[in-house]
């Protein structure tokens, strides 16, 4: 729905340029036509902040050309179910642009074109027992998806967001805001066909001794590009990061995450699995930041990759910055080749070496599966079984 | 044509690095026969039983090693397990990941893959050898060897074997490391497999520092090897006097340089 009243607005103080006037089917009721402009000049501005790792990096992340989109509100679709009849799905809720996803190169980009919406208010004091699904797809063209979750005070609730479709330009955002004492688990599992590319901004504003799970698996697209920013808060917010990708073929990968430790007393986890096969390219950034007077923090960020290929590459980069001198931080990232002691063992048990391979390669990621809800497992480890062919 | 049945080792050298270690060994083990090796550490016994199993860093340079007349030294470390050769590791590799169910129903469906065993019915054998050895079915949940202690480790070695049935196989220093209970589920593991169908014909090569072991499990033939040569071979009562007089009495006997 194009809000007319937006339209007779003046837009720019110069005739917009092309790239500007295709904003105009999108203006909505959630986000005007000049909050769109602003995020697109953003998108334009803001250079991405990621330089080109290793040398079989295809891809120039500054230099994506929206052009050649084909942008259409009507692209795609969105479906959200939940069997709970006291979640409230449809209406924007209060936290709605709260977070600042919409800040960076794709983030901006996402929400200037933002136009398929999940969005899922869980009331306060509820427990919700079924997963609560949000599935987007997309045929081919551009799609912009934007979920926005508010798990309010004391509330208990899975969230699983699927991404799945073909031929695909998909940059989105997704805010996940929880209030004090609440117990969330968000689940974001991207699975692509490999012609597509995705940009995603996740972003996530845990309350007040909430307990916070987030677990993102890429398992898709020919270019992923993640951005995971958590910012904490609230004293006694409790934030689990578990994040899994495995580029394949001509697959790349770029992950960041940033735990931002605002308030003392907080505690984060992130554990990272990844691996890369063939040709797959693939980084990870892990960001953990304690500012000046949040003493008491407590964060740990552990990163494993596996590299089955010569091809095969993987960046690990994490980065501590510490302003606060009574914390309890730790970091640790292996990258290496699956283990010759271990296939040896297995293949003395009559497994052949790449059974043994890929018995071991999926082995490694089982600790990371182990955390998604129980009804994602079996899928994760037959498309992680694909890619470890 | 008839095959000569047997895992017979003749005259086999073996490096590591490019140090000899493995020098010269002959030794045939029959179907059903339970052989001791024993020597103390360094003579050669780890090394011989990870050449057999096919580990690459073990270079066999000369001399056959024959299962059933196969010829173990040409087949890849699957194809001698699916052969026949099973090796009780003295140090079993962690795989964190891999359950320890999953990883026996693979084992089991590469080994034996003519078997028509249902899930159903492999449980049930695992069940009932579980039983055997004092272990807890909790154990299938967890993953291979990880966190393991060295008993338990070697318990699942003797569960692997128990469920694959081999026809032969290695015991490398199956002992070492345990109590006496422990001790005593493994000989009772190995007496219930050689008095089941699939394991009566088992050859068994138990490679042991300490003669302890050889009370739970009676040897046919006993050899000692000392500095990668079998130096003596008799029957229990060599192995009871190593245990009263040591390695010494057998170097001064057999002449090599100590």
């Amino acid at each position: 729905m194009i809000s007319s009243a937006l339209r007779a607005e003046p837009l720019l103080s110069r005739a917009p340029s092309a790239p500007f006037t295709r904003l105009l089917p999108f203006a909505d009721e959630y986000f005007t036509l000049e909050a769109r402009t602003a995020a697109l000049q953003r998108f334009f501005d803001v250079p991405s902040g990621r330089e080109r790792p290793g040398r079989y990096w295809r891809v120039n992340l500054d230099a994506i050309d929206i052009d050649d989109l084909q942008l259409d509100p009507e692209n795609g679709s969105v479906e959200v179910k939940s069997s709970d009849a006291r979640v409230r799905v449809g209406e924007p809720p209060d936290c709605l642009g709260i977070s600042a996803a919409a800040q960076s190169k794709f983030g901006a980009l996402a929400m200037a074109f933002a136009h398929r919406y999940a969005f899922v208010s869980i009331p306060s004091g509820i427990d919700v027992e079924d997963p609560i699904v949000i599935t987007y797809r997309v045929g081919e063209g551009a799609l912009f998806p934007y979920t926005c979750v508010h798990v309010e005070r004391g509330a208990r609730a899975t969230i699983v967001e699927r991404v799945e479709g073909a031929a695909a330009f998909v940059a989105g955002i997704v805010e996940v805001v929880t209030g004090e004492g609440s117990e969330a688990r968000f689940s974001a599992l991207q699975v692509l066909d490999d012609d597509s590319r995705f940009f995603n901004t996740l972003a996530a504003l845990p309350g007040k001794d909430a307990s916070l799970e987030l677990l993102t698996a890429d398992l898709g697209a020919e270019l992923t590009v993640g951005e995971i920013d958590v910012s904490l808060l609230g004293e006694g917010a409790d934030a689990q990061i578990v994040s899994l990708f495995f580029p394949s073929g001509r697959q790349h990968v770029d992950l960041r995450s940033t735990v931002d430790h605002r308030v003392g007393g907080a505690r984060s986890q992130t554990t990272v699995r990844s691996a890369a096969n063939e040709r797959g390219q693939g980084r990870y950034v892990g960001n953990i930041r304690i500012a000046p007077d949040a003493q008491k923090s407590d964060a740990s960020l552990r990163d494993d990759a596996l590299l089955l290929s010569p091809n095969a590459h993987i960046d690990s980069v994490p980065a501590l910055e510490i302003a606060a001198n009574d914390v309890k931080a730790y970091h640790g990232a292996t990258v290496g080749a699956l283990d010759a002691e271990m296939l040896f063992y297995m293949t003395t048990r009559g497994i052949d070496r790449e059974h043994a391979e890929r018995m071991v390669t999926l082995g490694f990621f089982e600790p990371a599966i182990d955390r998604f809800p129980a009804h994602l497992r079996e899928e994760l480890r037959e498309r992680l079984a694909v890619r470890a062919r | 044509m008839s095959v000569e049945l047997g895992l017979s080792i003749a005259g086999l050298r073996c490096e590591v690095d490019g140090k000899e270690i493995l020098k010269s060994i002959d030794l045939t083990v029959e179907p059903g026969r339970v052989h001791a090796l024993m020597g103390p550490n360094g003579s050669g016994k780890t090394t011989l039983a990870l050449a057999l199993a096919g580990h690459p860093h073990y270079v066999v340079t000369a001399g056959s090693a024959k299962l059933d007349g196969a010829n173990l030294l040409s087949l890849a470390p699957d194809k001698r397990a699916k052969a026949g050769l099973f090796l009780s590791f003295q140090y079993p590799a962690a795989i964190p990941g891999v359950k320890v169910a999953n990883f026996l129903f693979a084992a089991r469906q590469a080994v034996k893959p003519g078997s028509d065993l249902t899930p159903a019915k492999f449980r049930a054998l695992l069940v009932e050898r579980m039983e055997a050895l004092g272990m807890d079915t909790s154990f299938l949940g967890r993953y291979l060897n990880d966190g393991f202690s060295g008993g338990e480790k070697k318990r699942l070695e003797m569960l692997q074997m128990a469920v694959l049935a081999p026809r032969y196989a290695i015991l490398d220093e199956t002992d070492s490391g345990l109590d006496i209970d422990a001790l005593r589920h493994i000989g009772e593991t190995i007496a219930a497999l050689r008095s089941s169908e699939e394991g009566r014909a088992t050859g068994l090569l138990v490679i042991t520092h300490y003669p302890r072991i050889l009370r739970y499990i009676q040897p046919d033939v006993v050899h000692v090897m000392l500095d990668g040569h079998i130096v003596k071979t008799g029957d229990v009562e060599l192995a009871n006097r190593i245990e009263r007089e040591g390695y010494d009495i057998v170097r001064a006997e057999s002449g090599a340089v100590a």
